[in-house]
């Protein structure tokens, strides 16, 4: 059934009117009532009658001359009249070239890309390597210094754990003498560096004592035997662990020493 | 909604003479495009020189237009309609592009004032061709002068000058809706008065 806005659309596709929104309905109410389509076709007839209306004016006289003319350089009419299957591998062919050429564009277009992805993904690579190098020397770097540092703080503890002493003179010929001793809890032995300590016969030694309150009578620490210069450098262990070095002592001893000291303390320091 | 009836008329003669000739063409028959001018280059170059009022630009129009019949010839439907309405169709809207690309429709409105009125065919001779065209225009002029006069005007703003929907509608100071009822029921109505073919 043909509806008032059938109508309108037809009058108004009849005189070239429609807008694309029109259109394409008309197009889709024509396309399902082909009697919309009929009347559309109808009122264009109609409109060109309208060219009748208009006052008559006669055309110039060589206008018929060169219309005949124009159609007897182009041919005649069959020239046109081309059936559409001749005309069809033409069209295939160009359709065929331009759709290659496209495709060449867009292939050459795809490698250029794929070319400077590369290259990016290469920079890319090369960026990435030098910056893990860059991190690894600066990890090592940062771990030579955690290193050291530890080592610092490991020598500073080890400083303030150790009990440095210096030992004075108690007997009149030791007077000159310098004694220092250095004593590790943490590792039970000591170091006595000593100077102008007085030479002493070949059947006595000097013998090495700490005191801890722990022991009744001082732990021995081992003997030695002083060289003309009076120059002494020499570590010690104690026989016995010492839990607490609350002083040293060395004492004039007979050769070899003994377990408990019986000679004259010739030096002592806390 | 009525569909037009007619008889047998010296017009359906013609009608079918120029399909008759139409097909001559597609043979390739100059002779034929030849008839063809003498029946229909008149009214096609009245037509455009009243859209485009330039006789220099009328006259590459309606070569262009039978240029183009000679050259089409073997695709024209005649289930779609009339030899004269497609020449017609063509001519018009091949002038109202001139106007378009000229950028002067306003100047060209001025200049040629709607005149619909009857008016003289000119020096014709009474030959067939010419009383064919007489009976027309006059059967189109009386259809005309049925209508509405708000209908007459917005038909003849929208056959010959090429505005669009909007223009019209501001040209006449109506709203476009109303526009739209008038071109439908004044074309409607020279549907129902005129033959269904010229």
């Amino acid at each position: 059934m043909i509806t008032e806005r059938h109508e309108e659309l037809a009058a108004l596709r009849a005189l070239g009117l429609l807008e694309d929104a029109e259109r394409s309905v008309f197009e889709s109410e024509s396309a399902r009532h082909p009697e919309v389509r009929a009347l559309a076709d109808s009122l264009a007839e109609t409109s060109a009658a309208l060219a009748l209306a208009v006052p008559q004016v006669e055309p110039p006289a060589g206008l018929k001359d060169r219309i005949l003319a124009g159609a007897g350089a182009a041919g005649g009419g069959q020239v046109i009249a081309f059936p559409l299957l001749k005309v069809a591998p033409w069209a295939v062919a160009a359709a065929l070239a331009l759709a290659a050429t496209w495709l060449a564009t867009q292939n050459l277009s795809l490698r250029n890309e794929n070319a400077t992805l590369q290259s990016e993904r290469q920079l890319a690579e090369v960026a990435y390597k030098m910056a893990q190098n860059q991190l690894s020397e600066r990890s090592l770097l940062a771990e030579n210094m955690i290193t050291d540092l530890g080592n610092r703080l490991r020598r500073a503890e080890d400083l303030s754990r150790l009990k440095i002493s210096a030992l004075a003179s108690l007997a009149g010929n030791t007077k000159e003498a310098q004694v220092i001793a250095v004593w590790d809890p943490g590792q039970q032995a000591g170091l006595l560096t000593m100077e102008k300590l007085p030479a002493i016969a070949d059947t006595q030694d000097y013998q090495i004592w700490i005191v801890d309150p722990a022991y009744k009578d001082p732990v021995n620490g081992g003997v030695f035997h002083v060289a003309a210069d009076g120059k002494v450098s020499l570590a010690f262990k104690p026989d016995q662990p010492v839990a607490q070095a609350a002083a040293f002592a060395i004492s004039l001893e007979k050769k070899g020493g003994v377990p408990k000291a019986e000679g004259p303390i010739v030096l002592l320091g806390k | 909604m009525t569909t037009a009836g007619s008889t047998p008329t010296l017009g359906d003669e013609r009608s079918r003479e120029h399909a008759t000739l139409l097909a001559a063409m597609a043979g390739g028959d100059k002779t034929a495009l030849a008839r063809l001018y003498d029946l229909l280059a008149k009214p096609l170059y009245s037509l455009a020189f009243r859209v485009l009022n330039d006789a220099g630009e009328s006259q590459d129009v309606v070569q262009d237009v039978f240029l183009q019949m000679w050259h089409k010839a073997g695709t024209y439907d005649t289930s779609r309609g009339s030899v004269f309405a497609w020449a017609a169709t063509l001519t018009r809207n091949r002038a109202i592009d001139r106007v378009r690309m000229r950028k002067r429709r306003a100047e060209l409105l001025a200049e040629s004032a709607p005149d619909l009125q009857p008016a003289s065919v000119g020096n014709d001779t009474d030959s067939a061709g010419s009383l064919w065209l007489r009976e027309k225009a006059g059967a189109v002029r009386t259809a005309l002068a049925a209508l509405a006069p708000d209908q007459q005007k917005a038909i003849e703003l929208a056959f010959f000058s090429g505005l669009t929907q909007q223009e019209i509608a501001a040209r006449l100071n109506e709203p476009l809706g109303t526009i739209k009822a008038r071109i439908r029921r004044g074309l409607l109505k020279l549907r129902e008065i005129l033959p269904a073919r010229l």
